[in-house]
């Protein structure tokens, strides 16, 4: 998008949503500051903020989730003052939150019209005029849907354009999208950014609220920073990216990476035109299908690729963790032959491995921090079977300081911390078992720049000890800037690799097997 | 540090959400220790109402006391089994059905095999420990539902006992020679210090002793909690998920498997159709006692605490002729309001960000 053009149509067109010196404490936490922001007719105004900042809570005061202390909320120039969620809905605002409102087992048209069904007498649903209107309204939005699809089977980035379409039904002027982008691959955000620049030429006004600052110039008219619940400022969406991680972060920010180390150490990992042949392919499974890779001590080395090329199922395969079956071709750990069959093989052979799931799959959420980082040496922990309480308090605050956890304290429940200190339990518990080579998995997902430039150096500390890396993004500025070499997947296969500072546009089109100047359009 | 990247190191005094959390913590420490509230009001108002007799509170009376801890060792034993099983997130419906069988298992081997006391006491603990393992094994390895599996277990355990007594009662009579089991055993039946203990009472503090100290002091207590907690963080910390989830139905085996032997030895004889709905009250006690039927929390001493909670009430209930109707609404009212209660605490804990 080139904001030269837009800049004066845009400076006229009519403010759609001004907020003004919104007050809002929760208890001790002055969690809003006199915050002012506003929104013209046309426009993606882009909202950045580190977790915490406040962000989520002026959304939802916009959204009428919750109500602000003081201040006032003007609707096309006439104040507004908002009881619920559906009262906003009404007045023209809609909200797409993190958590999509799609229930997975119903179809798309189902979906769209979840809770105001259109139904005859009894209480039948009239499902023709249903699928009927679902059409209708996908091809509004430009979304290419087939309407009885079940939305379990869909991709994230399909069930994220559902999600809008579903908003979109009630004819919003306001639409505020709170991380659309964090489970989407590069290619499904373009999509995205398609159908949100399709919404604006119409007049529709975007709050768009996100971590990945390279989205910014993409997709951004405005762009506002929050830092502890004030505006910190205004900017151009085209500003120095660094200029904006200062602002987030509030402190000077020289690098977001830390320099690499230089000299790489014996080979831990080797993998030679390896695959994985599963006894039955899961659907929507991508098996590696020939994979060369070497990772040596000391060095960052990255998987890119498109959703769907294969990245988590090779980290998974590689972990024991796959659907039943066996590799084939070459894998050498250490210098050793490897069968890497189970998890406990491969921890035994020094393989660890963080996942992208953080919630889902990475951790004990109910529990509490303790629990959470000693899981992975529950047997160093216990020499007789019986658990050694003085062990285990001295792992846990070594766990704590060695990641920075904060708030410091190991009795705290998992599930009530920050993103990004999850996501530190989470290296914690698997650092603490001592791995050799650590695998991982979108590791920096829904993690803030700070607590992402935290992962980064302690990274950069572990392999500087002789620790190696295996980590698969579909963040391309991640891989770029972290990693000492980047392997590009496609498909299952290795099928491109380039070395430390790679150029964004080629990788993309190395893992999409377009060419550079298509990528680039 | 770096003061300004997180606002909970950032606000004055690094109190996030304070205000809130005074009154939620009261909450919490209320569920936490709920079973216990409950028994404690429970025992308060069974002193209140208790019937008096010859100037002392029938409620009290040492043997009234020790009666209620016997009523409940059957249900209480398996309830500790079941702790186990429900920390990890499953279920076992087939407890009650096993504790037939094993009291059928316990007098045949005694009066029409001729064993011994401890050959028969070890091979009837074995069998049960052997019967959950199956269903265990069944379950991890067609990741089938742990509640289809045992569901089946029930039945194959009522059909075994069944047809090991030709549906009948195996009586146990005592003495020396063929057809007549070891005295040693009547024990079971007996009451101990001034006959007064029953010792089916001690049985069951001894097994609450133990399950207590394996939940909370060792590594096996920690891969229940972990493997509840959430299943694939905890195969991917290294924890060998599907053993433990075997050991865990092994482990009701061998409760149900002990209840049982109790069973046989409180009553002198073996009955196939003997336990029936034990699985619920033992469910019952469990939930209770404050342990999630989602997994990843629970404790020990709140199923004690929940098994002797219900047979306290069951009793000062009996004391007071109050029907066995109003018993079974009790307890209803209880199980819902302790369920509540975790639901409550639950959404703040599970749900945070």
């Amino acid at each position: 998008m080139t904001p030269d053009g837009k800049d004066g149509a845009l400076a006229s067109a009519p403010v759609l949503l001004r907020l003004q010196g919104i007050e809002k404490r929760f208890g001790g936490v002055h969690a809003l500051r006199s915050v002012d922001f506003d929104l013209r007719a046309g426009e993606v105004h882009a909202l950045l903020g580190e977790n915490g900042a406040g962000k989520s809570t002026l959304m939802n005061v916009v959204s009428g989730v919750i109500a602000p202390d003081r201040g006032s909320v003007e609707l096309d120039g006439r104040p507004v003052r908002f009881a619920s969620p559906r009262d906003a809905q009404a007045a023209g605002i809609a909200t797409i939150f993190q958590e999509l409102d799609l229930v997975p087992g119903l179809d798309v048209a189902a979906n769209l019209f979840l809770g105001r069904e259109p139904a005859r007498f009894p209480g039948l649903l009239r499902t023709r005029s249903m699928a009927r209107d679902a059409e209708r309204l996908l091809a509004e939005v430009g979304v290419p849907l087939d309407v009885g699809r079940r939305v379990a089977s869909l991709g994230m980035g399909q069930r994220q354009l559902l999600a809008i379409a579903k908003a979109l039904a009630h004819a919003p002027r306001v639409l505020v999208m709170d991380e659309p982008t964090a489970a989407l691959s590069t290619t499904e955000a373009r999509n995205l950014f398609d159908t949100m620049r399709r919404l604006c030429s119409r007049g529709v006004g975007i709050i768009y609220i996100s971590h990945r600052l390279e989205e910014v110039p993409q997709v951004a008219d405005r762009v506002t920073v929050m830092r502890d619940g004030r505006v910190v400022g205004e900017e151009r969406p085209d500003a120095p990216q660094g200029r904006l991680v200062q602002m987030l972060a509030g402190r000077p920010l020289n690098e977001l990476f830390p320099p690499r180390a230089g000299s790489a150490g014996e080979e831990l990992l080797r993998l030679d035109h390896a695959r994985y042949v599963p006894r039955a392919s899961p659907a929507g499974w991508q098996v590696p299908e020939d994979v060369s890779l070497v990772v040596r001590a000391g060095e960052v080395v990255g998987l890119a690729g498109i959703v769907g090329a294969g990245r988590t199922e090779l980290l998974t395969c590689l972990y024991g963790e796959g659907p039943r079956g066996r590799w084939r071709g070459t894998i050498r750990v250490q210098g050793r032959a490897a069968a890497l069959r189970g998890v406990a093989e491969a921890r035994r052979a020094g393989l660890a491995f963080v996942t992208d799931d953080r919630r889902g799959a990475g951790l004990m959420l109910r529990q509490t921090v303790a629990r959470n980082v000693v899981a992975s040496i529950l047997r160093r922990l216990s020499p007789a079977g019986f658990m050694s309480r003085r062990r285990e308090g001295e792992a846990v605050q070594r766990a704590i300081r060695a990641f920075d956890v904060r708030p410091p304290r190991g009795e705290l429940v998992v599930g009530n911390l920050s993103g990004g200190n999850q996501q530190k339990v989470v290296f914690a518990r698997e650092l603490l078992h001592e791995p050799r080579l650590l695998l991982l998995d979108e590791p920096t997902r829904g993690v803030d720049v700070g607590a992402k430039s935290e992962i980064y150096a302690r990274l950069r500390e572990l392999t500087a000890r002789g620790l190696g890396v295996l980590v698969a993004s579909s963040e391309l500025p991640e891989l770029s800037g972290l990693c000492d070499r980047i392997h590009v997947l496609r498909a299952g296969r290795t099928v491109a690799e380039f070395a430390a500072g790679a150029d964004e546009a080629e990788l993309l089109a190395a893992a999409t097997g377009e060419s550079v100047l298509e990528v680039a359009r | 540090m770096t003061p300004s990247d997180n606002t909970e190191a950032a606000t004055p005094g690094g109190v996030p959400a304070q205000a809130e959390r005074p009154r939620r913590d009261i909450l919490a420490v209320v569920v936490r220790f709920q079973s216990l509230i409950g028994l404690a009001l429970v025992l308060a108002g069974g002193i209140a109402f208790s019937p008096v007799r010859r100037g002392t509170l029938l409620f009290l009376a040492p043997d009234n006391v020790a009666n209620i801890i016997r009523a409940v060792s059957e249900t209480g034993i398996i309830a500790l089994g079941m702790t186990f099983v429900i920390i990890t997130g499953g279920i076992d419906l087939s407890v009650g059905a096993l504790l037939g069988l094993s009291s059928v298992l316990t007098a045949t081997l005694l009066v029409n095999g001729g064993w011994g006391v401890l050959p028969t006491l070890a091979a009837v603990l074995a069998a049960g420990t052997l019967f959950g393992m199956a269903q265990g094994v069944i379950s991890t390895r067609f990741r089938l539902e742990a509640f289809i599996v045992t569901l089946a277990g029930l039945q194959i355990a009522r059909g075994l006992a069944l047809v090991i007594s030709h549906n009948q009662y195996i009586n146990i009579s005592y003495g020396e020679g063929a057809g007549l089991a070891p005295q040693a055993f009547a024990v079971l039946g007996t009451r101990l210090f001034g006959n007064v203990v029953p010792v089916a009472t001690l049985v069951f503090l001894a097994l609450a002793v133990i399950a207590t100290v394996l939940l909370n002091t060792t590594r096996f207590g920690r891969y229940v909690f972990a493997v509840g907690g959430n299943e694939r963080a905890s195969r991917l910390s290294g924890i060998p998920v599907g053993q433990v989830r075997i050991a865990v139905y092994g482990l009701t085996g061998f409760m149900s498997a002990a209840a049982g032997i109790v069973h046989a030895g409180q009553f002198s004889f073996g009955s196939p159709n003997d336990g029936a709905g034990y699985e619920l009250t033992a469910i019952a006690a469990v939930v209770i006692g404050g342990t999630s039927l989602f997994g990843g929390a629970g404790t020990m001493v709140g199923t004690i605490a929940g098994s002797i909670m219900l047979g306290a009430l069951a009793n000062i209930l009996q004391l007071n002729n109050i029907s066995a109707a109003l018993q079974l609404l009790a307890t209803g009212a209880i199980i819902v309001l302790a369920a509540v209660l975790q639901a409550i605490v639950g959404r703040r804990d599970g749900s945070g960000r």
